[in-house]
């Protein structure tokens, strides 16, 4: 059942239109993420849900409830700002107890919640510490916990890990999302971060210069993204420009080299100019697989990444990057060296403008 | 091998060469012809009687004379109403102007205006105000010859403690808007919207957050403020031309020499104005230690 509704939200500040015609109902407990890049729109629906900025048309509704024009204070709706946000004059334990002591709730009830809380974030031992006490990761849980203190209908969280350093944004997302799941929670999140957004996400919005691009699962938005804007925001991508060939059979051509594609080309003709998209790991050396397509290259560059090794073949007059795992007892191709790839039929992604 | 450890004993200290200090001995100078030696010379004066004996009789006179007595209490009344007055009415003004969303053309000019304003005192204030709110004050003329009221018939007198404290009030309030908007600038919007969402109002907002964060600036202002009043002297000199004798006024007439002249009795209650400060500041520091036990 629908938990969280947005109908139609659009919001204009003066000509310039930062959300169009937004569309989307989330489920109870539902983990959803708004990716795209800065000025996309995400942060602006992220505030209108939260109450902070008023839809200029549309609606939000939470369990059929309509909030649209509900102050922020009467919406129950937790947020995790990106800058944390905590209050400075206030201990951890005080923090985390705000909401339920200006909701006049019970001493003893705010006791036990702010302690149920500190135990889910694992720092009890920090509840008489004041934010400058902490570290960024630390705060950023007390913030979680805040948020999650007064029970809230749907958890909203603003690029929470943005000002945090790689290994604890890492560690700290697994630890969102578990919390998430432990208590069930509809969340929210904004990222302009993919990889982020991939690894949190029930289901993933893609948005571009205010509208929803691609709503769908990590794994439809990053194996079968349906736009040029999806295919290149998300993960690493060799686009081209092709002819349709064959419609029927899926067949096309880039740059002299034929492909064959599993996608739908029904309402597409001979002739028509389209662009595909290949991932670079769908690519491997012919040696090593055999699959539908089988085209001649010429190795360009070799970059070492850690765990895989990104090559660049020349495949016609067009350089497409192709991912291989690391292996040390494998020899690398020498730059220079003519060799086959292959990809399968499904690799080969046509894409929408 | 032997392997050397570099301790913090063995490690050279920073080089503080001669030329390093250059910079900073004219203010050195400054402080010691124009700080140390006046309040010591300050200090040995109390202690003196007209004839250059030894004397506590100065500082007991302090604690005995009620005129002396008074004047301190009525300075320690005309700062603290100017204090908390300049700054409530200065601190609303800041507040219009910075959190309260005022067009920004108009924080500049309220801002220029108060670093003029707040240096704006002595002789030319004291005209300004005798020239507006005198009794052939223009102001004064036009309440009464356009809207039939008089002021002075009312009971207002520019030569009073209410005539005195508005004046001050001109040069106590621009000071307070100029403390007090970096300080309101610097409450994060993040943290008025993380208290609605969580429930609050803007009533809990101001209360539990916003004013406690603000309280050491609003304190460290407000005892500014009472010793920008406290340490006034031309002003209420031209103004009143003694006959409100706060302390400043009853010190001049001491060193002066005109009537009075005792220039240890003029040290002492300088001393005592001193001391007074001192109890301020100690006072505001202990509540600053409280209220800011949450800052680094």
């Amino acid at each position: 059942m629908t938990h969280l509704s947005l109908t139609n939200v659009s919001k204009h500040f003066g000509d310039f239109t930062a959300v169009r015609d937004f569309n989307l109902d989330v489920k109870k407990g539902e983990f959803v993420s708004f990716l795209g890049p800065s000025g996309c729109g995400k942060t602006t629906t992220l505030r209108m849900i939260a109450g902070f900025e008023t839809p200029s048309t549309g609606s939000i509704a939470i369990e059929s409830v309509d909030i649209t024009n509900k102050a922020p204070n009467q919406r129950n709706v937790g947020m995790v700002f990106q800058a944390y946000a905590l209050f400075p004059n206030m201990t951890v334990a005080q923090n985390i107890g705000f909401g339920l002591r200006v909701r006049k709730e019970k001493e003893s009830d705010i006791k036990d919640r702010v302690a149920e809380m500190l135990a889910i974030i694992n720092l009890e031992k920090k509840a008489d510490s004041y934010p400058y006490q902490l570290s960024g990761g630390q705060m950023q849980r007390v913030a979680l916990a805040r948020a999650l203190a007064i029970r809230p209908e749907v958890l909203l969280l603003d690029e929470p890990l943005s000002a945090l350093d790689a290994k604890i944004r890492v560690a700290l997302r697994a630890e969102i999302r578990a919390i998430q799941q432990k208590l069930g929670i509809t969340a929210i999140y904004v990222t302009h971060d993919q990889e982020e957004a991939l690894s949190l996400s029930d289901r993933i919005v893609v948005m571009r210069e205010g509208e929803m691009d691609q709503v769908g699962t990590p794994f439809e938005i990053y194996n079968f993204p349906t736009t040029v804007f999806v295919a290149n925001f998300v993960g690493t991508l060799n686009t081209a420009n092709a002819e349709v060939v064959d419609p029927a059979k899926g067949l096309i051509n880039m740059d002299g080299v034929q492909f064959a594609s599993a996608t739908d080309l029904k309402d597409r003709k001979k002739g028509d100019k389209v662009r595909v998209a290949i991932r670079p790991e769908r690519f491997n050396f012919v040696s090593q697989e055999k699959k539908a397509n089988i085209v001649d290259c010429t190795i360009e560059n070799i970059t070492f990444l850690g765990s895989i090794v990104r090559i660049q073949v020349k495949i016609g007059n067009t350089k497409f990057y192709m991912d291989t795992f690391n292996n040390p007892f494998l020899e690398l191709p020498r730059i220079g060296a003519k060799d086959q790839v292959t990809c399968s039929r499904e690799a080969v992604l046509v894409l929408n403008d | 091998m032997t392997q050397t450890t570099l301790t913090a004993s063995k490690m050279p200290a920073p080089r503080s060469s001669f030329k390093n200090w250059i910079g900073v001995v004219p203010f050195f100078l400054f402080a010691i012809l124009f700080i140390f030696l006046p309040s010591a010379r300050l200090f040995i004066g109390s202690f003196t009687d007209n004839d250059g004996r030894f004397t506590f009789a100065n500082l007991i006179e302090l604690f005995t004379q009620p005129y002396i007595l008074n004047s301190y209490l009525l300075s320690i009344r005309i700062s603290a109403v100017t204090a908390l007055g300049g700054g409530i009415f200065g601190f609303l003004l800041a507040y219009s102007v910075t959190v309260g969303g005022l067009p920004k053309p108009l924080r500049s000019a309220l801002i220029t205006f108060s670093g003029v304003a707040s240096n704006f005192a002595g002789v030319p204030l004291a005209f300004a105000f005798v020239a507006t709110l005198g009794r052939t004050g223009f102001v004064t003329a036009i309440l009464k010859n356009v809207f039939g009221v008089d002021m002075y018939q009312a009971g207002f007198n520019l030569y009073s403690f209410l005539g005195l404290s508005l004046t001050y009030m001109y040069f106590q309030f621009p000071l307070m808007v100029l403390i007090m908007a970096p300080a309101l600038d610097g409450l994060k919007r993040e943290w008025r919207e993380a208290a609605e969402n969580l429930g609050a109002n803007s009533m809990q907002y101001w209360l539990r957050i916003a004013m406690p964060v603000l309280l050491p600036s609003i304190l460290g202002s407000m005892i500014l403020l009472f010793g920008n009043a406290f340490g006034a002297y031309a002003t209420a000199y031209a103004l009143t031309g003694g006959r409100l004798p706060i302390i400043t006024i009853q010190i001049g007439a001491q060193v002066r020499g005109d009537v009075l002249h005792n220039p240890g009795l003029g040290n002492a209650m300088a001393i005592g104005m001193v001391f007074i400060m001192a109890i301020s500041l100690a006072g505001y520091s202990w509540l600053q230690a409280k209220t800011e036990r949450w800052l680094k």
